[in-house]
């Protein structure tokens, strides 16, 4: 490989690399707006909600990121010799309690959409964590 | 008349009556348990999903810092 060719290879590299990291960037960009909004929030099931009125593009980021939570979840589920709604229920304890921020949106079970206050989640029983 | 054998008779004849007594006491003493028709059941579905996610907590933390763009915030 002549010298040429290596730095063609490697800008062609460097270009793919960043059409592969600028495309889910925006995307995610979508959904962490709408989560400030509060069209969009977490699920105890572990799962994204759409809690409002969003555009099409939102809801499809909101899919395909469910979609890979799912297959995480999956991973999880196997690894540990659990349900993968198990997974999944355990992940919403987490994001429910310590990443949903305060003017977001969550949902418990089938309930009602609710704003996150000042303090803490009241979360399902089951979320109990081990002393 | 009396003679070591007709004694003899007579005690055997009193350990006989009194086993015999005891043994109506003990069977008229006896409770009986009759097994149930149907099956005991004891639901401990609830506990046992309460221990399996409090294990996966961790995990879950895991799971969401080593996937952080499946957790935009």
């Amino acid at each position: 490989m002549t010298r040429k060719t290596f730095f063609i290879a490697a800008a062609l590299g460097v270009l793919a690399a960043g059409a592969f990291l600028a495309a889910p960037a925006s995307a995610q960009g979508l959904v962490a707006q709408a989560l400030t909004a509060g069209t969009v929030g977490e699920q105890s099931d572990g799962y994204l909600g759409i809690a409002g009125t969003v555009s099409q593009a939102v809801r499809d980021e909101v899919s395909a990121i469910n979609i890979k939570r799912r297959a995480a979840y999956t991973d999880l589920a196997a690894k540990r010799g659990v349900t993968v709604a198990d997974a999944a229920a355990a992940t919403g304890c987490q994001t429910l309690g310590s990443r949903v921020k305060p003017g977001q949106v969550y949902r418990i079970g089938t309930g009602p959409w609710q704003t996150k206050g000042s303090g803490p989640i009241a979360l399902p029983d089951y979320c109990a964590t081990a002393g | 008349m009396i003679d070591g054998k007709s004694e003899g008779d007579a005690g055997r004849m009193r350990m006989m009556a009194l086993s015999a007594v005891v043994a109506s006491l003990a069977l008229a003493g006896c409770i009986t348990v009759k097994a149930p028709d149907k099956p005991i059941e004891i639901n401990l579905n609830v506990k046992v999903q309460q221990e399996v996610i409090v294990r996966l907590q961790k995990d879950a933390q895991d799971l969401i810092q080593n996937n952080p763009e499946l957790f935009p915030q």
